[in-house]
């Protein structure tokens, strides 16, 4: 998986080469395809905000997970940061904010969704940008050219950029802790998490464990899973008290997979070469036009 | 004929046995069950049924004394890989004492089979990675529980006011685990005035402590369904918003407050419970210490008792026990009326052993035998 730059610049130029005949005629061998893998076993968080206690325990081990460098964890609790609306950033991939401050209010952890259909694999010009068997959405450091189409495409806007850094300066994003699931590890967040209002499993039996408890406390619960089918589905899924949307926990979103249109647009267009073809046709057409013209004009 | 008898007794039993078969049906051994969604063993019998201890679907209502479970318990079983917190001492006895107030033993053991109640590690598994997410790990189990009232009152979450820090740094936060086995001596109130909206008898005089110390009502006999947070949240914020018969609940299963509202509603402030002023029966001497249901023996009916010592204190022999009162009258003065030696009816003063002996006095001398 792992590619260096100069590995990938060998791709471009060989592409570049060789590539409009070839692909003119084999177009889906060479199509660029990351990795886009939609498991029937990939695995799933279920955020039930109403145990959460807000205790901010998730952004602590979070950080240490990912070689960010961590506060005092007796900090984290009882401070002033539920006052302001926080979005996940470079130091901390996954914050929890307050919401419904005004009755029952709740405590809601933010970060990376998931999504079964990423925007950011659809949009990540080099391919960067993959979607794992195990449900991660994840990205090549090392392929990423920093272009921030992610950021634009990603209906949760989630990934962000280290802004604040001269020199080599990341995407970054919640990996959802690949490398510690990959050892058979939980996810940080999930482990330390004190009332489990993070369940990992997988993203079916969260789904069936989810209407279950909706329909054991439907009094407790919104008869809503978030994340079930916005945007296509999301590896992530929440479960509250009342319609997230009206707090702008998460934005209003539809079922449609937010690449979906702008994918079937653009592979449409450029499949076999039709536009770029059509488009030097058209010049040529009038460079012939003029060019008959202005001999004309000429001869006069 | 006979044989139409005999055919009519067979019918007869077969009928039986056929009803016998569809009371059968209704025992869960014909129905269609998996066995095995509730016995463990192959083999379940009487003696040893071997039930599943959970989950089960409903709680079930278990009662046990506070004292029957343990005092303090160290909740160690939870192992992470970085353990950033010392194990709770928890105080079970007095939560258990506290919850008598508002549930009993099953506010926290929760889905308890009957009889013997189960700890929590029984049906919450210790790894948080784990095969049947329905349940909660023990760790969220714990802490549910904890936190569920814990946080209506602190409206926080301050880990160590249970953990102790796993560092050597010292803690910023000043409260401290408590690891005493006692609540706090709580202040008992003595008059409470409750202002009612009702436009008759505005006022109702509440005097707490006859309840208690007068009537020998225990906390629990009326405290029943408390939350914590009514005592221990520290900015209590409640909005009355019960009906009419929530507002009467405590009191009703005593008074009668469908009827006599101008008993409790008054105009102006009441005086406490005066039995004298009541009844004309002044509760004196050992009488002022007792329990209203030593003499009011039936249940919640205070009427129909008479003064006369003897109407209470009564001996096998349908005569005064004088035993009661101190002193075990000797064979002789068994034998007089009342009135011989306590003049004019007047029990509370000293009986004159002048009357009959020239060198007897009570108390110094008395009538036979001093017990007690």
């Amino acid at each position: 998986m792992s590619q260096n730059r100069r590995d990938f610049l060998k791709t471009i130029a060989a592409i570049g080469a060789s590539g409009t005949a070839l692909s003119a005629v084999t177009p889906k061998k060479l199509k660029a395809g990351p990795t886009n893998i939609l498991s029937d076993e990939r695995m799933g968080v279920l955020v039930d905000t109403t145990v959460c206690i807000g205790c901010r325990k998730c952004e602590w081990a979070c950080q240490g997970a990912h070689d960010i460098e961590q506060k005092d964890f007796d900090t984290y609790q009882h401070d002033d940061t539920f006052n302001k609306d926080r979005r996940p950033s470079a130091q901390n991939l996954t914050v929890v904010n307050k919401y419904f401050e005004d009755d029952n209010p709740i405590t809601a952890k933010l970060q990376c969704m998931h999504c079964d259909h990423p925007a950011c694999v659809s949009a990540c010009i080099v391919g960067a940008f993959s979607k794992q068997e195990n449900g991660s959405v994840i990205w090549d450091t090392d392929k990423c050219i920093g272009c921030r189409y992610c950021m634009v495409a990603c209906p949760f806007q989630v990934p962000s950029f280290e802004y604040d850094k001269a020199l080599n300066p990341k995407i970054t994003k919640c990996d959802f802790c690949f490398d510690r699931t990959k050892e058979g590890k939980l996810p940080a967040c999930v482990e330390i998490c004190p009332v489990e209002a993070l369940t990992y499993g997988k993203r079916e039996d969260l789904i069936l464990e989810a209407r279950k408890r909706i329909k054991n406390n439907p009094e407790k619960y919104h008869n809503h899973i978030f994340g079930e089918h916005e945007v296509g589905g999301t590896a992530w899924l929440y479960l509250g008290p009342k319609d997230f949307t009206t707090d702008n926990v998460f934005p209003k979103l539809g079922n449609n997979t937010a690449p979906g249109v702008s994918e079937s647009i653009q592979h449409g267009l450029f499949a076999y070469f039709v536009p770029p073809v059509a488009v030097y046709a058209l010049l040529g057409g009038i460079m012939w036009l003029s060019k008959d013209r202005d001999s004309k004009k000429e001869n006069k | 004929m006979r044989l139409f008898k005999l055919a009519v007794l067979i019918s007869f039993i077969f009928s039986f046995q056929l009803f016998a078969q569809i009371e059968n049906l209704k025992t869960h051994s014909q129905m269609n069950l998996d066995c095995k969604k509730c016995h463990i063993c192959d083999t379940p019998t009487k003696a040893n049924p071997c039930l599943v201890l959970c989950p089960r679907n409903k709680i079930e209502s278990v009662r046990h004394s506070p004292e029957e479970g343990p005092d303090n318990i160290v909740l160690n079983e939870i192992k992470s890989e970085k353990d950033l917190y010392q194990p709770v001492h928890f105080t079970h006895k007095l939560h258990a004492e506290m919850s008598l107030m508002a549930g009993g033993c099953s506010t926290c053991h929760h889905f308890n089979p009957p009889g013997k109640i189960v700890k929590c590690i029984t049906c919450h598994n210790t790894e948080r990675s784990r095969a049947d997410i329905s349940v909660p790990d023990l760790k969220a189990a714990y802490h549910r529980q904890c936190m569920g009232c814990h946080k209506t009152w602190e409206e926080k979450t301050e880990c160590e006011s249970c953990h102790a820090l796993n560092t050597t740094k010292k803690s910023k936060l000043v409260s401290k685990p408590s690891m005493e086995n006692v609540h706090p001596k709580i202040t008992i109130p003595t008059k409470i005035v409750y202002e009612t909206n009702t436009e008759e008898g505005k006022l109702v005089t509440y005097f707490h402590n006859d309840h208690t110390s007068l009537f020998g009502l225990e906390c629990t006999d009326c405290h029943t369904q408390e939350s914590c947070a009514n005592c221990h949240n520290q900015k209590p914020n409640f909005v009355s918003s019960k009906a009419n018969e929530d507002e009467h609940a405590r009191c009703s299963s005593c008074h009668d407050t469908e009827n006599n509202c101008s008993k409790c509603h008054k105009n102006e402030l009441t005086k406490p419970f005066d039995h004298f002023a009541k009844t004309g029966f002044a509760l004196t001497g050992f009488h002022a210490t007792n329990d209203c249901s030593n003499c009011h023996k039936v249940k919640n009916k205070f009427t129909g008792l008479k003064k006369d010592c003897i109407y209470c204190h009564k001996n096998d022999d349908g005569l005064f026990d004088h035993q009661i009162t101190g002193v075990k009258l000797d064979e002789t003065h068994s034998e007089f009326e009342c009135t011989d030696c306590h003049a004019k009816n007047n029990y509370l003063a000293k009986p004159s052993c002048a009357d009959c002996h020239d060198d007897y006095s009570f108390p110094n001398e008395v009538p036979g035998e001093k017990v007690k």
